[in-house]
């Protein structure tokens, strides 16, 4: 038997991520060394904080607050050492943070998991629509954050991809996930 | 010797019935199939498949799971390389070097590689297995909490050792990740401990939520955020089979790996998931060009793969002998044990040595099966690559929602991942490591247990992890690889400082 797959050229849409431009953010608190170390200090006093209401000790030995307070100190200080260490470097900026192409996919996401097996809002609740319309919902708003979306594919490929998953997790594995109970029950 | 030889021999005589063979190849295709999809990895696949092993016997069931085990496990690796979403923390390795090798055009080295090297590992760990499962156990029950405990921090300072950049941030990943696995209801008393009041946060954070989210998401929240920069690369997966010269190379990498993996997955603790992470870093240290590592080195993926494979294999000595789960994975091999009748633990090999010595024999086969399947399905795999990007993520996104969402049917799930992936993106943008921080996470309620074990025994004296030969011993090695690694770090800081005088 032969292992030689033929030699194929395929074309790869892999995205480069070269580092990030040199440019000099406008303050240099803003700088990408800077903010990591002010992101760890205010991770670790969000841990503290957060964890501060649990028992540093016990009589019965270690209390379930010293692990978290520990660590969320051992992050503060590690995040001033960041600060203190990178203080003399040339601050680089942190390049584009382009939350609003993101948010089409995180609007999919959730979009997914309101659907799927329904959820109360309180004011009004989203019945159980299954798979059928939770999995195209994904895909299509995650595929409309694509710069060269194409949207009679991403239809397409969106309904296709639904009867795949159906069939691959409903029926092939087994697994109990609704599919459409609002059209044939299930 | 001979006692090993007969062990193997009735082991092979059970695991070479038609029936199980059957068994161990379909658990082998089905485990690559699903662990191929992006982020299920081998817990999920195995949790999903359980049910269906109801109806074998027990032999063929734990033969099968072994298989979809080892499947998934391999399925995942060739994600990571291909696509760069790691299924699980031991491909986020594979991923690093693995999937810049797929960059180069060099997919189908390192997936030859991966294969060939999981196959060596897995021989040899075989072998190991069947020679030391007896005296193991006897090494294994010399681990307290307090060695267990140092047993950890040495993995955890071997993993910033591996993390390149900063050591300082990936310090500080390690430590966010062990702290985010305190989040949740303590272990102990039920309290809820840094959740913010939110419900769906008293079970914790789910490892599966954070590594897709992170991994998952974050990575296409990243390739969205540098979209100009996306470049179409023309490669070729090109040779599967490497040459001679590129074994010969990679060979030293390969026994390494397979030398620490099967050390490291014996020890009753998470020692399988280190492996790859060692054998990284081992690789990096001993290198002639470490500054290479991450840009798509064959050692880097030769290495760890085949530590991931040994360790994962090994890691069922505890499990058989001492009826202790020393991975999830175990622990859910544990629950099919218990279906199938069977209590873990040093009874089995005496009650049952067909099913004991079968179940050896069938991961040989197994590792055997998985390089004649995988390598010539690999062309379907490479199917995935041609299909644009701008389509992939969507597919990316659905199938983590659908995994996600199956974990526990809790639509919270999905959404945690959603808002974890902007973490990940975060970490992306100010340079921090995801790796150590997924370690940090894996380990670290393990790590909280045992460090509370050992305070409750030693009566609140810290000193009981440096009185017990071992536990010091552990950390020693630690310290040292930590000094090790902190020495050529002060020695640029100083190169960098003396050039801007």
């Amino acid at each position: 038997m032969s292992h030689e797959v033929p030699e194929e050229v395929i074309t790869v849409d892999v995205p480069g991520h070269p580092p990030s431009s040199p440019v000099p953010p406008s303050d240099p608190w803003l700088g990408r060394e800077r903010l990591a170390g002010l992101s760890l200090v205010v991770f670790g006093l969000l841990a503290l904080w957060a964890g501060s209401d649990l028992p540093f000790m016990t009589e019965g030995g270690v209390g379930s607050g010293l692990l978290p307070r520990a660590l969320a100190i051992i992050i503060t200080l590690l995040g001033v050492v960041q600060i203190v260490v990178t203080w003399k470097e040339v601050p680089e900026s942190t390049g584009t943070w382009p939350l609003r192409d993101m948010l089409p996919v995180l609007i999919g996401v959730f979009l997914f998991a309101f659907t799927i097996r329904g959820y109360d809002f309180g004011a009004f609740s989203v019945p159980v629509l299954g798979m059928s319309v939770a999995t195209p919902l994904a895909i299509i708003f995650a595929g409309a954050a694509a710069k060269d979306v194409r949207f009679g594919e991403l239809l397409i490929f969106a309904a296709v991809l639904t009867v795949i998953c159906i069939g691959l997790f409903r029926f092939a594995l087994g697994l109990s996930l609704p599919v459409a109970p609002w059209l044939i029950g299930y | 010797m001979i006692e090993t030889i007969e062990h193997l021999g009735l082991g092979l005589s059970v695991a070479f019935t038609l029936q199980n063979v059957f068994f161990c190849f379909l658990g082998c295709l089905i485990g690559t199939l699903v662990g191929v999809l992006p982020g299920v990895g081998p817990v999920a696949t195995i949790s999903i498949l359980l049910p269906v092993t109801l109806s074998l016997d027990p032999t063929g069931a734990l033969i099968m799971l072994a298989g979809i085990y080892y499947g998934a496990q391999y399925g995942g690796s060739t994600t990571a390389i291909l696509v760069n979403i790691p299924g699980e923390a031991t491909a986020v390795v594979t991923a690093i070097d693995g999937h810049e090798m797929a960059k180069k055009g060099q997919a189908g080295l390192a997936l030859g590689l991966a294969a060939i090297g999981s196959f060596i590992a897995g021989t040899f760990a075989t072998i190991v297995i069947a020679a030391l499962a007896t005296p193991m156990t006897k090494l294994g029950l010399l681990f307290g909490p307090a060695e267990y405990f140092s047993l950890m921090i040495m993995g955890l300072v071997l993993a910033v050792v591996l993390a390149h950049g900063s050591l300082v941030k990936a310090l500080a990943m390690i430590v966010a990740g062990v702290l985010l696995s305190c989040v949740g209801a303590d272990m102990e008393t039920g309290r809820e401990r840094m959740t913010f009041g939110l419900p769906m946060l008293i079970d914790g954070i789910e490892f599966v939520v954070l590594a897709m989210g992170i991994f998952g998401f974050g990575e296409i929240f990243k390739n969205l955020a540098d979209p100009e920069k996306r470049d179409v690369m023309r490669g070729k997966i090109g040779r599967l089979l490497p040459t001679f010269g590129e074994l010969r190379q990679n060979l030293g990498a390969i026994l390494r790996g397979t030398g620490l993996g099967s050390i490291l997955g014996v020890l009753p603790g998470n020692g399988a998931i280190l492996a790859p992470f060692a054998s990284y870093a081992l690789e990096k240290r001993i290198s002639d060009r470490p500054q290479d590592f991450g840009k798509g080195v064959p050692q880097a993926v030769a290495g760890p793969e085949s530590a991931n494979n040994a360790g994962a294999q090994t890691s069922f000595i505890p499990l058989l002998t001492l009826g202790l789960p020393p991975n999830a994975v175990m622990a859910l091999m544990v629950g099919a044990m218990m279906i199938q009748g069977i209590v873990p633990g040093p009874q089995v090999i005496e009650n049952s040595p067909d099913l004991f010595w079968g179940l050896v024999a069938s991961m040989w086969i197994g590792n055997l099966m998985l390089v004649v399947i995988n390598l010539p399905l690999i062309g379907v795999w490479v199917k995935l690559l041609k299909v644009p990007y701008r389509l992939l993520f969507p597919a990316i996104v659905a199938f983590c929602c659908i995994g996600l969402f199956s974990i526990s049917n809790d639509p919270a799930q999905v959404m945690m991942a959603g808002v974890l992936g902007l973490l990940g993106f975060a970490l992306y943008k100010l340079q921090f490591e995801a790796a150590p921080l997924a370690l940090g996470f894996v380990l670290g309620r393990l790590l909280e247990e045992k460090l509370r074990q050992a305070l409750i025994i030693s009566d609140g004296s810290m000193t009981t992890f440096l009185t017990s030969p071992l536990s010091l011993g552990l950390l020693l090695v630690g310290a040292v690889a930590l000094i090790i690694a902190v020495l050529p770090s002060i020695r640029r800081s100083r190169d960098e400082i003396f050039v801007e005088d």
